[in-house]
């Protein structure tokens, strides 16, 4: 939102420099980004007047020119042909930067002296709407009464300053410059200034040319009048600084005087060609399904019954509060005008805004809110600048439709005391009275009860709450900076905690940091096909679509975790990186239903890749393993049914309850090649909200032997099918009571053993609790184990 | 006899003097002391000594023998100990070559910033906990006193599954889902991810924040700025500064925004704080009573206060990220820069 320092000096004088009027209104809430000074590129430029043109003697297409500015006489070189003796016109001198980056210098044209240069309305940052002769192609020839030698910020009036200030949706009424000017009165507890509402009309009456009908519910208020004699040549140079500087273009005197009243009351106005209004009617009302207006954007819309528009006795001639009809627009022939004045309700004009994709200086306001007392105001004020600009001539009598409660007096009784406890500091009492009158909000206190009257643009102003921002805002945040005390000296000890999942996970990306991964964080949102290049095709196939997506990349909310950092992967092998290992800690979405119905199921999961020379599945399986072993989690390991992983090199955890609680393996050389990876990757996952809800691991530790183990190694040869569990369980069965451990140190496949036949070494540990073992007890021992592997898996010791 | 021994004596002196290494120092003692050795043969031949003298040169020549084996001995350590060091520097490494074994890893910055953030929320009594991120329109807006077509929904680009159902554009929805699962008093934090139908070179579509929120007899506006000095000393040293302006969230009445010390620059002014030397951190306010009512809290018994900020952003001028892109690129050459 542009605000002008002059415009507030309307409304209020103040004495204060930009700058400070910048930060005050910032740290009382109206954040100014950024301030604007008009003049940043006009210094060193006057108004000049051409005494004497020459050729120059060496360059037919210069004319060497004699220039008065004012103290001095200088000589410029021009090869613009479109300046004259006694011409007035912008001279640039030594020192000027002008804003197209032109830096101006003494030159030397073929032997002759410049001063400076004569500038084009382009180089002063302006154009043909603000100033005729502001876009010709050739230097700005200025009105004759201008001053020479005058600064040309001040005869071209662009010696503003703007603020653009960021007004927050919950003061609407400061969308305008009597709204900040308000906030600025009450910050420095100055008057406002009284701006001139009157005006003076011709007669006759207003209901003898138009009548208005008002036929939805979403149009409060409707205020109109009619001006005839319309003179629509250019407003005079002060009203157009003031659109200008606001960003808006000046056009003839009657639209700006609706663009004037915009900016300066927040209230959006329309002038109608009189004479294109059919009926001589002005109806509201809801438009029909298929209804199709072209507006002043050059495009047609069509429309349906949720949008309003304004219309005559025949056609819909406006988009209510959001756009203009071209066939009413007033126009360089218009002679009569009818100005709407009129309060719609906002979220009507939001959704017709946003659905037809079209925002306005009026649709901003109409969405933000609009006041009905506003009209009356803003009318007259339009009116008075009618008079002003001897724009036309006014018919007597307003034509006002007005279905709400106008002046409705809003108060009720806050708490001092509550206030006080809000605040945490006590503001005197005085102070408190004069911070709200000067914000506009009667208030008497008696007590501790507080009488509050807040004016009708306040209606965010409800309880105790806001009165305390009101009131720190304005006293200044500043006061906390030097107060004693502690936070909660007066309120409850609370123990802090994490939730159990947290540090659950928390333990586990520290580990996997100390195994030598990295962490990543990937987008919880991803491409449609993700499911179909990891070969899924269970329920995660069903995920959830964004109504309205940023693109097909991040077109729906993952139900699988692998996705993305196989893209990880994929770039990193791309850009050169090697030795992958990453880990992610993240969720999965599975909807219970599709549509959805309901919130879908958020599963946290642990998800782990590696992409490295010489990595293999027993070295992830020892990740994971040692992941597990803290937890008391007791599983088995079953082939793994996941579709993206090898189906012979990898497993799924199951949980005793049956439940899979994760996963590990290689991923498939199917899905490898959908990734465009052509290395192998191991991947892993844990479901951590499972894993973080299994009661603590318990400990219960037996007392230590007194004896030593002893250790006996065998090889065996069995077929490939026979697999280490099943001959470590057979050892451990045969064992008994003195089974301490049995480790598999080595597999050994040569022709020599047969064929699909390997040996496996095994280093077996025995313990007898209550005695030394004597080597005829261990070697019985291992006799019943040979045997036991022969009887079941056909193992043959291996000589 | 006596000048005999202290020729032996000195004799076997030099020679130990003499003697560098550990076997010569073997046939020393051997040739002195051995069964066949000078002194042993002096002490075997002791009945040849006359009786008179016999008592003198026993002495003497347990004198001797005594000397010569403490000289044998330190001779012994010294050659011992030289003869280690020798081996020891032929043993010498090139210290400056690679370790062995895995390397660590990484967190990613934004878990180092939220670990440290969430430890300082613990100590300070608040309870973290996390929720959904898919949530319904309640949660996210109505709860938080946003109707819809609120003007203020327009200062977030939602991401919609259904018309009622959306990916959450803040943590804000955990304070409705605290407040209707816990009873006051209580603090909780609730970290997590935030979408956004917003993606351009400043903005990310998902982001982190987290959302803080008390609820309790008599806490205030002073509470709040007071912890939040604590919290930013803590979080970037004592010589933080934080400066306070008004600001609008429709949950919190009066709402403020934080700005502390940039920490790309230290305050000096830069680019990422356009040359103001700070940076907003985070959002704030007292709860407004709607908010409190709307979830079942009493609002004339309770009062509450509730912060929360976007981290990406200070998680990158921690650490001196240059591109907020970069912390869901997952580069290794990114990642490893910060082990």
């Amino acid at each position: 939102m542009k605000i002008s320092y002059n415009w507030l000096k309307d409304f209020v004088d103040i004495n204060i420099s930009p700058e400070e009027l910048a930060e005050k209104l910032t740290v009382s809430g109206f954040e100014v980004e950024e301030v604007i000074y008009q003049n940043e590129h006009l210094h060193d430029v006057y108004v000049g007047k051409i005494t004497k043109i020459e050729k120059h003697k060496d360059a037919d297409k210069l004319q060497v020119c004699t220039v008065d500015v004012g103290d001095k006489t200088v000589q410029i070189i021009t090869s613009a042909t479109n300046v004259f003796e006694g011409a007035l016109v912008p001279v640039s001198l030594e020192g000027a930067d002008l804003c197209n980056g032109v830096k101006i210098k003494p030159t030397n044209f073929r032997g002759v002296k410049s001063d400076g240069m004569f500038c084009s309305g382009e180089e002063l940052g302006i154009d043909e709407n603000y100033i005729e002769g502001g876009g010709v192609n050739g230097i700005l020839i200025l009105p004759d009464d201008m001053k020479i030698g005058a600064k040309i910020e001040d005869a071209l009036l662009l010696n503003d300053v703007v603020f653009d200030v960021n007004v927050t949706p919950n003061r609407p009424d400061c969308n305008s410059v009597i709204g900040i000017a308000r906030e600025v009165s009450a910050i420095y507890d100055l008057p406002m200034k009284d701006v001139d509402y009157s005006y003076e009309t011709c007669g006759d009456d207003v209901n003898k040319y138009i009548s208005v009908e008002v036929k939805t519910q979403k149009c409060p208020r409707y205020m109109a009048s009619y001006v005839k004699d319309l003179n629509l040549t250019r407003s005079p140079l002060w009203l157009r600084s003031r659109l200008f500087a606001c960003g808006i273009k000046p056009i003839n005197k009657i639209v700006d005087i609706t663009n004037y009243v915009l900016v300066e009351q927040g209230q959006p106005m329309h002038a109608f060609e009189y004479n294109h209004l059919a009926g001589k009617k002005i109806i509201v009302r809801d438009a029909k399904k298929g209804e199709k207006i072209a507006v002043l954007n050059g495009n047609t819309y069509e429309l349906d019954e949720n949008d309003m528009v304004i219309a005559d006795s025949e056609k819909p001639v406006v988009i209510a509060g959001v756009i203009g009809g071209v066939n009413s627009c007033v126009e360089p022939s218009t002679k009569e005008t009818v100005f709407e004045c009129a309060v719609f309700d906002l979220k009507s004009v939001r959704l017709t805004s946003r659905k037809i994709g079209v925002s306005t200086d009026s649709s901003m306001r109409y969405s933000k809110g609009v006041y009905v007392d506003t009209p009356i105001n803003a009318l007259k004020r339009a009116l008075h600048l009618v008079c002003q600009l001897n724009a036309g001539k006014i018919v007597d009598g307003i034509i006002d439709k007005c279905s709400a409660k106008t002046s409705k007096v809003r108060s009720f009784k806050a708490s001092m005391s509550k206030i006080d406890k809000i605040l945490g500091v006590k503001i005197e009492r005085n102070r408190v009275l004069q911070i709200l009158n000067s914000l506009g909000i009667k208030a008497t206190l008696s007590g501790d009860s507080l009488q509050v009257e807040p004016p009708y643009y306040r209606e965010d102003i409800e309880c105790e709450n806001d009165i305390a921002e009101e009131l720190i805002r304005i006293y200044g945040y500043d006061v906390y900076n030097n107060l004693e005390g502690e936070a909660f000296e007066n309120s409850s000890v609370t123990v802090g905690a994490y939730e159990p999942r947290l540090v659950f996970e928390n333990n586990l990306k520290n580990e996997l940091v100390d195994f030598g991964f990295y962490e990543t964080l990937n987008y919880s949102l991803y491409s449609s096909t993700a499911c179909e290049k990891l070969l899924i095709n269970d329920e995660r196939k069903n995920v959830i679509k964004i109504a309205n997506p940023i693109s097909e990349e991040l077109s729906t909310v993952r139900t699988v975790m692998a996705h993305a950092l196989l893209l990880d992967i994929k770039f990193n092998l791309s850009v050169g990186n090697k030795d992958l290992r990453f880990f992610e800690v993240g969720r999965v979405y599975q909807p219970k239903a599709l549509p959805l119905t309901e919130l879908p199921v958020e599963n946290n999961r642990l998800s782990i890749a590696v992409c490295e020379d010489g990595y293999d599945f027993f070295m992830l399986k020892n990740v994971v393993e040692n992941l597990l072993v803290t937890t008391s989690l007791k599983y088995k390991l079953e082939r793994s049914t996941e579709p993206y992983l090898h189906s012979g090199v990898s497993a799924d955890i199951i949980a005793e309850d049956g439940k899979k609680v994760g996963y590990f393996g290689k991923i498939h050389p199917k899905v490898l090649k959908n990734y465009d990876i052509s290395h192998d990757v191991y991947y892993a996952e844990l479901d951590t909200d499972y894993l973080s809800n299994l009661k603590e691991k318990a400990y219960s530790v037996k007392e230590v032997s007194k004896f030593a183990e002893v250790e006996r190694d065998i090889a065996v040869v069995v077929d490939e099918e026979i697999t280490n569990g099943e001959l470590t369980s057979a050892i451990k069965s045969a064992c008994g009571k003195l089974f301490a451990g049995a480790e598999l140190f080595d597999v050994y496949r040569n022709a020599s053993l047969g064929e699909n036949k390997k040996s496996l070494a095994y280093k077996i540990h025995l313990l007898n609790e209550e005695k030394t073992m004597t080597a005829e007890e261990i070697n019985a021992v291992i006799n019943k184990v040979l045997k036991s592997l022969e009887f079941r898996y056909k193992a043959k010791l291996r000589a | 006899m006596k000048e005999k021994l202290e020729q032996i004596l000195k004799e076997a002196q030099k020679e130990i003097e003499a003697c560098n290494d550990v076997k010569r120092l073997d046939e020393i003692r051997v040739k002195f002391l051995g069964k066949q050795g000078e002194l042993t043969s002096i002490l075997r031949n002791m009945k040849e000594v006359p009786p008179e003298e016999r008592k003198t040169v026993g002495m003497l020549a347990n004198g001797v023998r005594e000397k010569l084996e403490e000289a044998l001995s330190k001779k012994g350590e010294k050659l011992e100990e030289e003869a280690l060091l020798k081996a020891m520097e032929s043993e010498k490494i090139d210290i400056t070559m690679p370790s062995k074994g895995v390397k660590r890893g990484a967190l990613h910055p934004l878990t180092r910033f939220n670990n440290k953030f969430m430890d300082i929320c613990v100590e300070m009594g608040f309870t973290v906990i996390q929720g959904p991120e898919i949530d319904t329109d309640y949660y996210n807006f109505e709860a938080l006193n946003v109707p819809k077509n609120h003007p203020a929904r327009d200062m977030q680009d939602s991401l919609y599954i259904t018309d009622n159902i959306l990916l959450r554009t803040q943590t804000s929805n955990m304070q409705v889902h605290a407040m209707e699962e816990l009873k006051p008093p209580f603090k909780i934090v609730c970290p997590g991810r935030v979408y956004r139908n917003d993606d351009d070179s400043s903005h990310s579509p998902i982001f982190n924040q987290f959302e803080a929120l008390v609820v309790d007899e008599n806490v205030g506006l002073k509470d709040l700025m007071k912890m939040i000095d604590v919290i930013l000393k803590k979080l970037f040293g004592e010589n933080v500064k934080m400066r306070v302006r008004p600001a609008y969230f429709p949950f919190t009445e009066p709402s403020i925004e934080i700005d502390a010390t940039c920490q790309m620059c230290q305050g000096k002014g830069c680019s990422l704080c356009k040359g103001t030397g700070f940076s907003e951190v985070f959002g704030a306010g007292v709860v407004n009573p709607k908010v409190l009512e709307m979830s079942g809290i009493d609002s004339k018994k309770y009062s509450g206060f509730a912060f929360g900020p976007g981290i990406d952003r200070s998680v990158m001028v921690t650490n001196k990220i240059p591109n907020i892109k970069y912390l869901f690129r997952n580069d290794m050459r990114f990642l490893k820069q910060l082990r």
